[in-house]
This record gives structure tokens, sequence and C-alpha cells, in this order.
């Protein structure tokens, strides 16, 4: 049983006669553990999430949280939600907050409010359970906006961008309290910085304009892709450019603005090698450098997206 | 003692249904109306609601000078050598026009616009709704907890002022306990009808809250009608003079089906004698009642007098604003069903 699932997940957006889709055919096979939803400002991460929690219909395809349909009371029984940048009740303290939460996730008001003085301890904001929300910084809102998605327990987190508008260091204490619930909870935690899903999470997934780009561990991308990449450098890179691209043993290839020379991704890295030189020769290119590279996940990132 | 160890059992064995039928502990449903109606009844907020609400039957009442009778003329009533029934058609009457037009018209309809506007429009708009919807209770039971949570608020709000009203007005005028007990069919038909105004301008409020994106937008919708019911159409009836009734503007006159209804629950009651003197600002301002020329064939006297209209029953002026509360209601289910909710 997956924790989150998805098949063909599709939303479109009608206006008049125009329509807009904005994520298409998302497919997602979410085990226990953290995941990482990883794509650029834009790319249609939160149109998924949304859909997940019920927020947004889905237009075509199915999702499901552990086998209950996405949206419904019972898969929304399943998970606490962060949104990005979470807007509360202003005029409610911190704890009447936790409280109300708590209640509208089925606890009993005694209970509720017991679970919101540990969380307030937990999240260091038992000194502020009085004040109003509208007086919390960034941070705290963050914090107690978390709170809020755990009070009842759920299993499964899912965290939309949960790190913007914190400093440094708040950045910093929240991954760590991610990693942290990750050992008894499943987290589903988008973003867009590459660096804070590499610190959190044991597998991707990338999109990118509504679609999805890959799903993979961590481990096993570092592997495919830092194994997998060649330079190659010549006279003539724009015109063997063309040529590398309608070899069927070449995955991706492009020329990397910064230094001008080709990147190849092989699917067959001993027909590259073996072919190469055929095409330098039939070229009469002149070979400046011809050799694999690490590829840092950054650059697989930057070149899918 | 048999009965009793049966009881306990059968309490047992209800407890474990229920405990597998897995029903939550607190139902996020109560939890959401009682948020929003202890929002709603804020001292301040509902002490200056009261005392709005109360402006202008207060004026009359302390008034030395009573507009009724078909004329302005002084109280010179002894209550005190009057009997019960007259001094509460006295008290009543001078109540019902104020309380109708200005108290439960005016104000009511539009505190009712003013504070609901915002419960649904201004969590969509503020963001707060993505939340809310995210939590494991279906939006329209969101929407009935907010709609319940604002008519509550009506309820109490109305007998307040219906009390304070029944009680000033006694003291005011007799002090005497057993003229308040002689208002009361008067003060139960002004509650019922207050249930059923609250009941109607909770779905209208409502609806406009679910469908504008602004609160301030929906609240001015419902004061646009409340205007056009209790100002805009009695001057139009004005304007028009009989052609109120040749062009039967009387089908969309809001205020005449409501006075209609009001006048129903009056005489349900039988809480106001059927004079010309409360009944001639329905007649004029609302249509409920027309002059009508009575002459004694025998003596050939104009007699006078009013008597309803009737381009309407009662009951179906009743049962169209119940049947129109109804349906915006169902709009405001399906308007937040369908609703997306952006991130």
């Amino acid at each position: 049983m997956f924790e989150i699932w998805s098949k063909d997940l599709t939303k479109i957006y009608e206006k008049g006669e125009r329509a807009f889709e904005a994520v298409s055919k998302i497919n997602l096979c979410v085990e226990p553990g953290i995941h990482g939803f990883l794509g650029p400002n834009g790319a249609g991460k939160t149109t998924v999430i949304n859909m997940l929690v019920g927020a947004l219909s889905i237009t075509y395809g199915e999702a499901e949280i552990r086998e209950k349909k996405a949206g419904s009371v019972t898969a929304r029984k399943l998970i606490g939600f962060l949104p990005q940048d979470p807007v509360l009740y202003k005029n409610m303290s911190g704890e009447k907050y936790l409280i109300y939460m708590g209640r509208l996730g089925g606890l009993k008001r005694k209970e509720a409010k017991r679970k919101a003085q540990e969380l307030l301890q937990d999240f260091d904001l038992l000194g502020d359970r009085n004040k109003k929300l509208r007086k919390y910084s960034g941070g705290m809102r963050q914090k107690i906006a978390l709170a809020g998605a755990l009070i009842h327990d759920p299993e499964i987190l899912i965290l939309d961008e949960p790190t913007t508008n914190l400093d440094a260091v708040g950045r910093a204490v929240f991954i760590e309290k991610i990693k942290d619930l990750g050992k008894k909870k499943s987290i589903f935690v988008s973003s867009h910085v590459l660096s804070e899903i590499e610190q959190m999470c044991e597998d991707i997934t990338i999109i990118s304009m509504g679609k999805i780009i890959l799903t993979d561990s961590i481990k096993n991308l570092k592997k495919k892709f830092l194994e997998n990449v060649f330079i190659l450098d010549t006279n003539m890179n724009e015109k063997l450019l063309e040529q590398i691209k309608q070899e069927e043993f070449v995955s991706n290839t492009w020329i990397d603005d910064r230094d001008g020379k080709i990147r190849i991704i092989p699917k067959d890295p001993v027909k590259l090698r073996e072919t190469m030189s055929k095409i330098i020769f039939e070229n009469k290119a002149e070979l400046y450098r011809f050799d694999q590279i690490e590829l840092s996940l950054q650059n697989i990132f930057l070149k899918f997206v | 003692m048999d009965w009793m160890n049966n009881f306990k059992i059968k309490m047992k064995g209800i407890k474990t249904r229920l405990k597998k039928a897995n029903i939550p502990k607190s139902p996020p449903m109560l939890t959401i109306i009682e948020k929003t109606f202890f929002d709603l009844i804020k001292p301040i907020k509902f002490a200056v609601s009261l005392l709005i609400m109360l402006i202008q039957p207060l004026i009359l009442i302390l008034s030395p000078l009573m507009i009724g009778f078909g004329s302005i003329t002084t109280i010179n009533v002894d209550f005190d050598s009057i009997s019960v029934e007259h001094a509460a058609s006295i008290i009543t009457i001078v109540l019902a026009y104020p309380l109708f037009s200005w108290t439960f018209g005016i104000v009511f309809t539009s505190i009712l616009g003013i504070f609901g506007a915002p419960l649904v429009a201004e969590e969509v708009d503020s963001g707060t709704i993505l939340i809310l919807v995210s939590k494991p209770i279906n939006r329209y039971k969101i929407f009935l907890a907010k709609y319940i949570a604002l008519f509550l608020y009506g309820i109490l709000l109305s007998f307040s002022i219906i009390f304070l009203v029944g009680w000033i007005a006694v003291i005011r005028y007799s002090g005497n306990v057993s003229h308040f007990i002689g208002i009361l069919p008067f003060l139960y038909s002004l509650f019922l009808y207050a249930i059923l105004l609250t009941l109607i301008f909770t779905s209208i409020t409502l609806a406009f809250s679910s469908i504008f994106k602004k609160s301030r937008n929906a609240a001015l919708a419902v004061i646009l009608i409340v205007v056009l019911s209790f100002l805009g159409f009695p001057y139009i009836k004005a304007l028009l003079q009989v052609n109120y009734e040749r062009f039967q503007i009387y089908h969309f006159d809001i205020g005449y089906h409501l006075g209609n209804v009001f006048v129903l629950f009056i005489e349900i009651f039988d809480a106001i004698p059927p004079t010309a003197a409360w009944q001639i600002y329905f007649a004029q301002n609302f249509g409920v009642f027309k002059y009508v020329a009575y002459v004694d064939p025998d003596q050939n006297i104009n007699l006078g007098g009013l008597e309803k209209t009737n381009y309407y029953l009662p009951v179906i002026s009743l049962l169209i604003w119940i049947i129109i509360a109804l349906l915006l209601l169902f709009y405001g289910f399906i308007s937040i069903k369908k609703r997306e909710i952006y991130g």
C-alpha cells in the first residue's frame, strides 16, 4: 500500500473558451518515509498537493491516500496539511488556534488542550501561547501552522514549501524538525530548494511545467547521473551537437552555457565511446576534450527543468 | 435491580456500537458552530447592535408624543385605571410599526448581513479556508455550521430585543407586570416573525457570502435588499399610488410579503386589536391593507375603514419566503462544495 498514489492526475482550468492544463498525467507512488516533491516555481507542485488534500477538484485521473480516495473525509482524517505561506486566524491566540485545529481533527476539548500544551512546548512557543497570531513572526507562524497540522496525530504529513519565509536559522531548525518527524510519520514535502530536499528526503519526484520528469531515490539518482555524464569539446561543438542528438544511444545532450562544451548523458556509455571517435573523424573536427565528469544533483535538476 | 442491570448492559452495548461506528469524539461541525457563534456575540458588538435596534422604539416610548390613532396626540392615559387588555393594546399599537420597519426591518436584517457576510467570504479571501477544507469535515457541513451559528446569533439578538422593548415599554407607561403579560401574545408573534426573518436573511447572507469574493460586497448586496424592501418599495408605492396595484408591483415587493407575514402572526396570536391606528402604516407603506369605502346601504353613510389587500394569502407569502430561504441555502451548499480553493 502506498502512502500517496495517483494515476494520470490532471488539472485543467477552463475560463470561457480557453483551457489551461496546470498539471498533466501525474503518477505518484509514495512509499513510507520522507518523499520530496521538487520543482521550480510554477511547476504545479501546489496544484498537485491541493488536489491531494481536497482543496481542488481533480479534472482527470485518480489519487489515493492509503487507498482512500484523495479529498474524501476518510482520506483527510489521515493527513496533516501545512499549506504554502499558511494564513492563520489573526485574532486567535496560539493556544486557541491549536485547540481549534485539534477539535476540527476530531479531538475532545480536554485532549486538544493537552496536546496543544505539548506541541507549544515542543515548538518552543509556550511563552507566546496567549499572544494573538497576528503578532507572531514569520517563523513562529510557520511553527504554529505545523503544530496545527500535527495536533490530531495524523499518519501522513503533507507540507507545501514549509521553509518559505524563514531565515537561514529558521530553515535549519525546521528541516531538523521535519527529519525528526519523519522517523514516526510519512512526509510528503514540496520545495523548489534542492539542498533542503537533499537534506530531508530519501526519495524525490521532480516536476516541471506540470509534468513529472523523474521519480527515484536520491541515492540512485546520484549513482545514475554521476557516473554517466560525458564532456566533449571540439572546434565545432554546435555542428556535432545536432548529430549526437540523433544517435539512439544518447539520452540527453546539450551545450553548457558556462563553458560552451557539450554534455552528453548516454543510454549506452560503451556505444558512445565507440562511436565518438567516428563522429569526430567524419566531421574532421579538432578534439580538445572527451571524458566522463561528475554531475551534481543541482545540475541534474537544472537540466531537467 | 434486574431492570438496572439490563439498562447498564444496554448502555454498554450502545457505547460499543458507537465506538465501532468511529464517530468523531468532538464533531468538527460543532466546533465551527461554537467558534463562529462566540466570534459573533462579542459583548461590544452585541451591545451596539441592541442599541441601534432600540433607537426608534425607544424614541417613541420615551417621547410624550404618540403617533397613532390617525393623528398626533399626547398620551393622557391613566394605565392604572384601564383594563390589562386595553393597556396591552395601547402599548402594542405604539410598538408594532417601529419594530417591524426599523428594529426588525432595516436594522436587524442589516446586522445579519454585515456580521454574516464575512463568515464564508472572509475565510475564502484571507485563505484560512484552505486549512479548513483539509480537515476531516464535509464542505457542506462547514457551510451549515456557519449558518447555524448565524441563525442562533439572530435568535439571541431578537429574543433580547423583544424582551428589552417589552419591559421598557411596560415600565415607561405603567410599571405594571400584568401589562407585560398582557403584551405577551404580541411578543410571541414578534418572536415567531423574527425566527422567520432570521431564517430568510441568514440564507440570503450566507448565499451571498459564498458567491462574492469580498465580504464587503456580500454585505452591500444584503443591505441593498433591505433598503429596497423597507425604503425602496414603500417609496415606489407612494409614487405609483393606484398604479401599484394596476402594475401588480406587489409580486416583487419584498416589504409587502414580509408585512403580510407579520400581520399573519399578529392575527394568529390575536396580538393587537384590528384598528386603523397601526394598520394604516402597513397600508400606506407596504400595501398589506387598503382603504375601502364601505357605504351603509340603508343610511348611505360612508363607514370608511381598512381591509386586507390579500394580493397574496399570508400563508402563501410565508411559503414563498421559506422556499426562497431553502433554495438560497441549497445554492450556498452547492457553491461552497464546488468552489476551488487555491493555495
